[in-house]
């Protein structure tokens, strides 16, 4: 085995995401806590009951271990990702690349309710998409984290554009996992195809260590963000 | 706080006005049929019954009271009224609040946040022509020539996209229609301070200011 080589790679096409309102109202506006009113609360369930068959929930993701880490860079495999990072993760022995979608038909449906002049609709379907990546990027961190040994966890989940790398790493990250399996691609403005996708960092190591990593969160100025962590 | 009709008002809005803030397009539509037969005058209706209750709306998003589904489904209540109207005004010589051309940038394929300024715009009374997404300079500048738009608005979602705002207005420049049309940008990259380096007219922070920023652009 080559020493850049991933330690395990996994692909899943049927990843299991549960929807729950407040979720998902979160992703549509809502501040946590806050439920509308019907009938808009009904109209929202009505979306969304709508939306279910259309997200085709995938994930893969490739571990590797850490070959070397500086504050400003974490080194896999045989590349290197730049920026903040490379703190986030310290304590993690191996970090877990991952790209993860909701799929190809959540975007269609918000598309045609916005041409069909159902703006509420292809609003509400695209926040759909929105959480449904999310969602399944947390069913594959669940599947990430049966290769965690007694006495290990996990860091939190990084994304590109958003903690501590900058969205042109995306490429770096493409390569270091296998998007294809899933029907992932990346376009040259480094928007992900199906645009319901989310990619990123889980560090793996022990619990003592990786439990105490810096939020990114903490030092980002956008206070009303939905990501907020 | 909406405002209260002086006695020898002979037309009331209030129901018209209840209806775009409930977002209830069928009673919308239903109240300014009522006021028409009445003898209600359509500008009226948007002075007095469509722009106050807007304003309330985005009021309430600004006081975080309404979020953009409620700001959504108050605009689709306007823009239907306005299908209902927009004959007789045009009877009368009365023009859109504006023209705007919106588009996302060349290489952005995003579209939820143009979409929601889109149909805040329609339903402020502006005319929007939605060029879609990854829209070339070469192609919003045809339209903002063809439609004789008086604002274009760009957004973007990438930061890596966003050079191709700047590479859109130095395309105005070029073409020597940029003191002819204004320029207002969005999108989550998007900052005032970019928008005053690429020589914006201005910014919206989010589809609401947007819609604010639009009026004033056009002066009204």
């Amino acid at each position: 085995m080559n020493s850049d080589d991933p330690l395990a790679t996994e692909s899943f096409q049927q990843l299991v995401v549960e929807p729950r309102l407040p979720e998902v109202l979160r992703f549509l506006g809502y501040p946590k806590g806050v439920f509308p009113p019907d009938p808009m609360k009904q109209s929202i369930e009505q979306v969304l009951t709508r939306a279910l068959p259309g997200l085709e929930p995938r994930g893969t993701f490739s571990i590797y271990a850490v070959r070397a880490h500086t504050r400003r860079s974490l080194a896999l495999g045989s590349e290197t990702i730049a920026g903040n990072i490379g703190e986030f993760l310290h304590g993690a022995s191996r970090v877990a690349v991952l790209v993860v979608t909701a799929g190809r038909g959540i975007t269609e449906l918000s598309t045609e309710a916005w041409g069909a002049g159902d703006s509420l609709a292809g609003w509400a379907f695209d926040a759909i998409g929105s959480w449904a990546a999310e969602a399944a990027a947390d069913a594959l961190t669940q599947q990430i984290s049966s290769h965690l040994g007694a006495d290990e966890g996990l860091t939190l989940r990084y994304s590109p554009g958003y903690c501590g790398m900058d969205l042109s790493q995306q490429r770096t990250i493409f390569g270091l996992t296998r998007p294809g399996s899933i029907g992932v691609s990346l376009l040259p403005s480094l928007l992900m195809q199906p645009m319901k996708s989310v990619s990123g960092l889980v560090g793996l190591g022990p619990r003592e260590l990786v439990g105490v990593n810096l939020s990114p969160c903490d030092r980002c100025l956008q206070i009303g963000c939905h990501m907020r962590r | 706080m909406l405002p209260s009709y002086p006695p020898d008002d002979m037309h009331d809005f209030s129901k018209l006005q209840e209806a775009v803030l409930a977002g209830n397009s069928a009673a919308a539509v239903a109240a300014a049929r009522q006021a028409l037969s009445e003898g209600a005058d359509p500008l009226d209706l948007v002075l007095h019954g469509i722009s106050p209750a807007m304003a309330e709306v985005g009021r309430l998003f600004e006081a975080g009271d309404y979020f953009v589904p409620e700001l959504l489904i108050s605009a689709r209540a306007t823009k239907e009224v306005f299908v209902l109207i927009r004959p007789l005004l045009a009877k009368q010589g009365a023009q859109p609040t504006g023209r705007v051309v919106l588009g996302t940038v060349q290489g952005d394929l995003h579209d939820i946040g143009k979409n929601l300024v889109a149909a805040l715009l329609e339903g402020g009374g502006f005319e929007v022509i939605d060029l879609g997404v990854s829209v070339s300079p070469e192609k919003f500048i045809a339209a903002v020539a063809d439609k004789k738009a008086q604002i274009v608005g760009l957004s973007a979602l990438l930061t890596t996209t966003l050079p191709a705002m700047k590479t859109t207005l130095d395309a105005f420049r070029s073409a020597g229609l940029r003191d002819r049309v204004k320029v207002m940008i969005g999108g989550a990259p998007v900052t005032q301070s970019f928008a005053d380096t690429i020589g914006a007219d201005g910014y919206g922070e989010n589809a609401a200011s947007a819609v604010q920023l639009a009026r004033r652009l056009v002066g009204v």
